[in-house]
């Protein structure tokens, strides 16, 4: 039982650190290479931050912090501090995962927002600080924005097909049986 | 671990190009294995959209033989011109630089952000590609190389933010910089008479800096309606799928005010006329 539950969370870290090299692989495309007037969402740190309030087990934060390195190698960001910031965002909400667990999907997605108009906010602050050359604001706040409208259509998909799900309280079981 | 990070960060702004170099190391490592995958399903995608555009079929069709007729008109006046260029050459003894040949290399991949505009090459290092020297497509330039892996490198392109290139702008010969911000068209700057140049006026590069080559085609001025000059880019940028990076090891320069006496060493050739006057006008005038 325990071997099981131990697959099954690594398995499921494999599946996250798939699905951001997928989400890498894909904006690679060299399909576009006029400048765009809109900027996607940025589903890796949706998907991050969905899964850090289901099941946290699932994305230790040396796994988020070496797959956002990654996307901010490959994107041509500056390495680090956008990997650091949503670092701290995912721990922010995974220590208050236990609170939000019994309250409905708006109260969760309202902390997103929050965590995420904070670490975009200070991604800008600090790149001003340090006078690094910045995209303009509206392509940031609009990549913002649709991150937010894209995290109830990843909280779906993840919950129905590859069931990230709150664990319930027979899993509370089998998981303090684990720990 | 977020100290790491930062620290990754900070490490970054104050060096920047090993940093940098770490990154098209890593890029380096990653990207051509994605290679296998990456060739059809763009190759899928691209396809599809061309299906949609043979719905258009007819209309381009019309279109392609009005253009066409424009083009012969054209290329008999290219042809004239040639040979006039031709002769003319001929008679003032020029050289050309026999230097300035290229690489072809095949687009691997673009950036991935919408803030960042560049595109990842399937030549690097074990190329001879250094940083710094400028890719063209066809017809014009493209950007700029920044960052060499051993089999990859990475060409910021000139609609990037961080871009900026001298330029000549043609028939007037002002000086000013194109810079990169993030539109198709990016804008001209620092223009030291900007009554002078009408839309349709050509915009080359100045070799300024030792940037580039001078004399690289980059595109046409135009006007928004802002009355902001913008350069439309000769290049295809719909479409970057082969791109030339031109070899460019540098040219001689001119530093020191001619003295009226001639030193004692053996008398040297000065580098090319046109080329050292484009690098330093104001210095060639003092002089």
């Amino acid at each position: 039982m325990g071997d099981n539950i131990a697959l099954h969370k690594w398995a499921m870290r494999a599946i996250y650190l798939g699905l951001a090299l997928l989400v890498i692989f894909f904006s690679l495309l060299p399909l576009q290479t006029l400048p765009r007037g809109w900027a996607g969402p940025e589903i890796i740190v949706a998907i991050t931050f969905a899964w850090v309030l289901r099941r946290p087990e699932f994305v230790p934060p040396w796994l988020v912090a070496a797959v956002l390195l990654l996307a901010d190698l490959m994107f041509h960001r500056p390495p680090g501090l956008w990997a650091a910031l949503v670092l701290v965002g995912a721990e922010t909400l995974r220590a208050r995962h236990v609170g939000l667990r019994d309250l409905t999907f708006a109260v969760e997605w309202v902390s997103v927002v929050t965590t995420l108009v904070a670490i975009t906010l200070g991604y800008r602050v600090v790149l001003a600080v340090l006078m690094v050359d910045q995209a303009p604001l509206g392509l940031s706040l609009m990549q913002m924005v649709m991150t937010l409208l894209i995290y109830p259509v990843v909280v779906l998909l993840s919950q129905t097909v590859l069931r990230v799900r709150k664990p319930t309280p027979g899993d509370i079981d089998a998981l303090g049986g684990r720990t | 671990m977020v100290l790491c990070l930062i620290g990754l960060f900070l490490l970054w702004r104050i060096d920047s190009p090993r940093v940098e170099r770490f990154r098209a190391q890593v890029i380096d490592h990653v990207v051509p294995s994605f290679d296998w995958a990456m060739a059809p399903v763009t190759g899928t995608v691209n396809i599809l959209r061309d299906f949609q555009s043979y719905q258009r079929i007819y209309r381009q069709n019309q279109e392609l033989r009005r253009e066409l007729q424009q083009m012969k008109a054209w290329k008999e006046a290219a042809l004239q011109l040639e040979q006039e260029n031709a002769r003319l050459l001929d008679l003032n003894n020029v050289q050309l630089d026999p230097r300035l040949t290229y690489v072809t290399g095949v687009v691997l991949a673009d950036s991935g952000s919408p803030f960042r505009q560049s595109v990842l090459l399937n030549v690097g290092a074990r190329d001879g590609i250094m940083d710094g020297w400028a890719a063209m497509d066809g017809l014009g330039l493209v950007g700029r190389i920044s960052g060499v892996g051993d089999n990859t490198a990475r060409v910021i392109l000139l609609t990037d933010t961080s871009s900026r290139i001298p330029v000549n702008i043609q028939p007037s010969g002002q000086q000013a910089l194109v810079i990169g911000d993030n539109t198709a068209a990016p804008p001209i700057d620092f223009i030291e008479a900007p009554d002078k140049i009408r839309p349709g006026d050509r915009v080359m590069t100045s070799g300024d800096g030792g940037v580039f080559p001078a004399g690289l085609l980059i595109g046409q001025v135009a006007e928004d309606p802002g009355g902001r000059m913008r350069v439309r880019l000769s290049a295809d940028y719909e479409r970057l799928e082969f791109l030339r990076v031109l070899r460019d090891y540098g040219h001689e320069r001119v530093t020191d005010p001619g003295k009226l006496i001639a030193p004692e060493t053996s008398l040297t050739m000065p580098g090319p006329a046109p080329a050292a006057a484009a690098t330093d006008p104001g210095e060639a005038a003092d002089g």
